[in-house]
């Protein structure tokens, strides 16, 4: 059984594989470069001429980054869609699952094996391009130091495996349910982005129960005003953290609440009258000039409120990969499960 | 003797509508069964329920005494042939062959080999690119080099022309001949079953109508020719299946173990085309008087 699994999905492999080696043949070419710039970089400070080295290497591969980030992002879902979706639907829908199943192999056998071939075959796939794409962009991810973001989050290192696992598992089963592959495999990709996308936004930063840290304002970037249908309203960005995840941040009062519109009211009238259609949007209140009004008013809040920030810590970033992977994986055998059970009771 | 077949009060409902209901069925082995009705009437639903591709809403089904799909080895055991005759389309012939020798325990693959050569196919050729009747062929290799023990055939002549028809037909012939295997067979062309068949099963309605040899079928079943008359005077045994009237003269379909020696009819045999076709209008006429009767309460 395993041959004929193998035989049959023969053809859809080499086309993934052979993508795959198109990939690798434009890392293998452009790595070593990569790795020189970066090699370079180390040997900096004996030249002083960090910067101008730095932003080199960052923006070596500017062109061709977003696509090997973007395909690595998609790649699950492409795996889901050509490879999940028409794997038993394919059968139901030409009728040759009469063929299939009618031969001296129980169904669950057949259904069980080609759920392991080819749902094996998904997430080594993924597995390979994902590593490929991490050793290749390790010294841009080194620099940027964003290692808990989407980009290099979802793209790299060992979640995606998780990934594909799922996303192979959802176009199985969106085929045994909707009996035909076309349909399953819209059904695959719709539901592969309905379900990662909020889980990175809403889930992923509390998989662990994040750390706290107060941080006085004059230490925040990004600190302004903004003008909203309601008046004006304060806003501050996050603490640069490298390669952390920040869950939340707000903005609290010395002794309890926000900085509200009475607030503001009370103590900075003199912003509030301003006429600049918009007081001081974002921008470090240290730089470019401002209106005194709006430094006046940056201080007073300064004084009174500070900010307080959730946070994943850089330390956890594999801990995060390895539950992720796991989650997903876990919810991938779910669905095969699911899968099998629906062929094996309901279709019959 | 092995049971070929054994249905006790056998029924699949989809929803609400049953495709076969009460269906009991006791089919020895070693006999080529034809399984005719229209259209519709549960022959498919039957068959697949015979190899496992569905389960029973009700009642019981064995299949040479062993319950469908039960084991790889019970599988083996059954060659099926699929409505439409299913293949892969992008697999070659050989790659066919090569399925059937890795998922079956008693893969005959000279057997299938020499089918193959001597229907002049070329083992290379995609099956997507052959004609029906080569399909057909195809198939009915793949369910013959099992070397099973039971052939279930779904429609497998349905779509094809006449002299395929005819080869295919030869084909069951001289598998029956070598190997010792059962076939049922279904099909809604009585003409077909006629040449190949010495076992009849009469599906419409989602019911059984009639089975059993046919040459006790066609002794016992009679057709009366008579002066317009009613059928209150045959013997208890007889069992009128059909009739109809005309102004001067009454005629019936009869089913009788005793002859029928009252001369007010002159009795006449039946084809087997007759009778198949007594027992489908009887099912059809029992099933408009339910409506009736169902449309009458309302």
């Amino acid at each position: 059984m395993i041959w004929f699994a193998w035989r049959q999905f023969r053809f859809q492999a080499l086309v993934v594989f052979t993508l795959l080696v198109a990939v690798a043949l434009f890392f293998i070419f452009t790595g070593p470069h990569l790795a020189n710039l970066y090699g370079d970089l180390k040997g900096c400070k004996a030249n002083g001429d960090c910067e101008s080295l730095t932003n080199s290497l960052v923006n070596s591969y500017n062109k061709e980054l977003p696509f090997v980030q973007a395909l690595n992002l998609i790649f699950p879902a492409l795996l889901g869609m050509f490879w999940g979706a028409p794997l038993i639907a394919r059968e139901l829908e030409t009728g040759t699952y009469r063929l299939a199943w009618t031969q001296g192999v129980t169904r669950a056998r057949w259904v069980l094996t080609k759920l392991a071939v080819v749902g094996g075959a998904s997430m080594l796939a993924m597995g390979l391009s994902s590593w490929m794409f991490t050793w290749w962009a390790s010294p841009i991810d080194t620099l940027n130091a964003t290692r808990f973001g989407s980009n290099v989050f979802d793209t790299s290192y060992i979640a995606p495996i998780g990934y594909a696992a799922f996303a192979f598992a959802l176009g199985v089963t969106a085929g045994v349910l909707w009996r035909r592959t076309v349909p399953a495999m819209a059904t695959t990709i719709a539901a592969y982005i309905a379900v990662r996308v909020p889980f990175d936004h809403f889930v992923r930063p509390h998989l662990m129960s994040p750390l706290q840290q107060v941080v006085s304002l004059k230490n925040v970037g990004n600190i302004g005003f903004e003008r909203t249908p309601n008046g004006v309203s304060f806003i501050a960005g996050d603490v640069n953290r490298p390669n952390s995840l920040v869950a939340s941040n707000s903005v609290v009062g010395n002794h309890g609440g926000e900085v509200t519109q009475q607030w503001l009211g009370n103590n900075c009238r003199q912003l509030l009258q301003l006429n600049s259609p918009n007081p001081g949007k974002g921008g470090h209140f240290t730089t470019g000039i401002r209106p005194k009004a709006f430094t006046e008013c940056i201080d007073k809040i300064t004084a009174s409120f500070h900010e307080v920030l959730t946070y994943q810590p850089a330390n956890r970033f594999w801990t995060f990969q390895w539950i992720e992977m796991t989650i997903y994986i876990v919810v991938a055998i779910l669905l095969g499960a699911f899968s099998y059970w629906w062929v094996r009771r309901r279709f019959a | 003797m092995t049971t070929a077949l054994h249905a006790t009060d056998l029924g699949k409902r989809y929803g609400r509508k049953w495709a076969l209901s009460s269906c009991t069925l006791d089919i020895p082995a070693g006999h080529v069964v034809g399984l005719v009705g229209p259209n519709g009437a549960g022959k498919t639903t039957l068959l697949n329920l015979a190899v496992g591709l569905l389960t029973p809403s009700t009642g019981t089904l064995t299949i040479l005494d062993e319950k469908p799909a039960s084991s790889p080895e019970q599988l083996g055991r059954i060659g099926f042939v699929a409505q439409d005759t299913p293949v892969y389309a992008n697999l070659t012939i050989a790659t066919h062959l090569n399925m059937g020798a890795a998922l079956n325990p008693h893969w005959d693959s000279q057997l299938a080999e020499r089918r193959i050569q001597n229907l002049g196919l070329d083992p290379s050729q995609r099956a997507g690119r052959l004609s029906g009747g080569q399909r057909a062929q195809l198939a009915l290799t793949l369910a013959i080099a099992k070397r099973p023990s039971l052939l279930l055939l779904d429609e497998p002549v349905a779509s094809l022309d006449p002299l395929a028809r005819r080869e295919f037909l030869g084909t069951i012939m001289e598998v029956v001949a070598e190997h010792e295997v059962s076939v049922i067979l279904s099909s809604h062309l009585v003409a077909d079953l006629e040449r190949v068949c010495d076992y009849l099963v009469v599906l419409a309605a989602s019911r059984v109508q009639v089975d059993g040899e046919i040459d006790d079928l066609l002794a016992t079943h009679h057709r009366l020719v008579g002066t317009r008359q009613d059928f209150d005077r045959l013997p208890d045994s007889a069992r009128v299946i059909e009739s109809s009237h005309t102004d001067r003269q009454s005629t019936a379909t009869v089913a009788s173990v005793d002859p029928i020696l009252d001369p007010a009819w002159s009795v006449e045999a039946l084809t087997l085309e007759d009778l198949v076709l007594a027992y489908m209008s009887q099912a059809e006429e029992q099933r408009r008087d339910l409506v009736r009767t169902k449309g009458g309460a309302r």
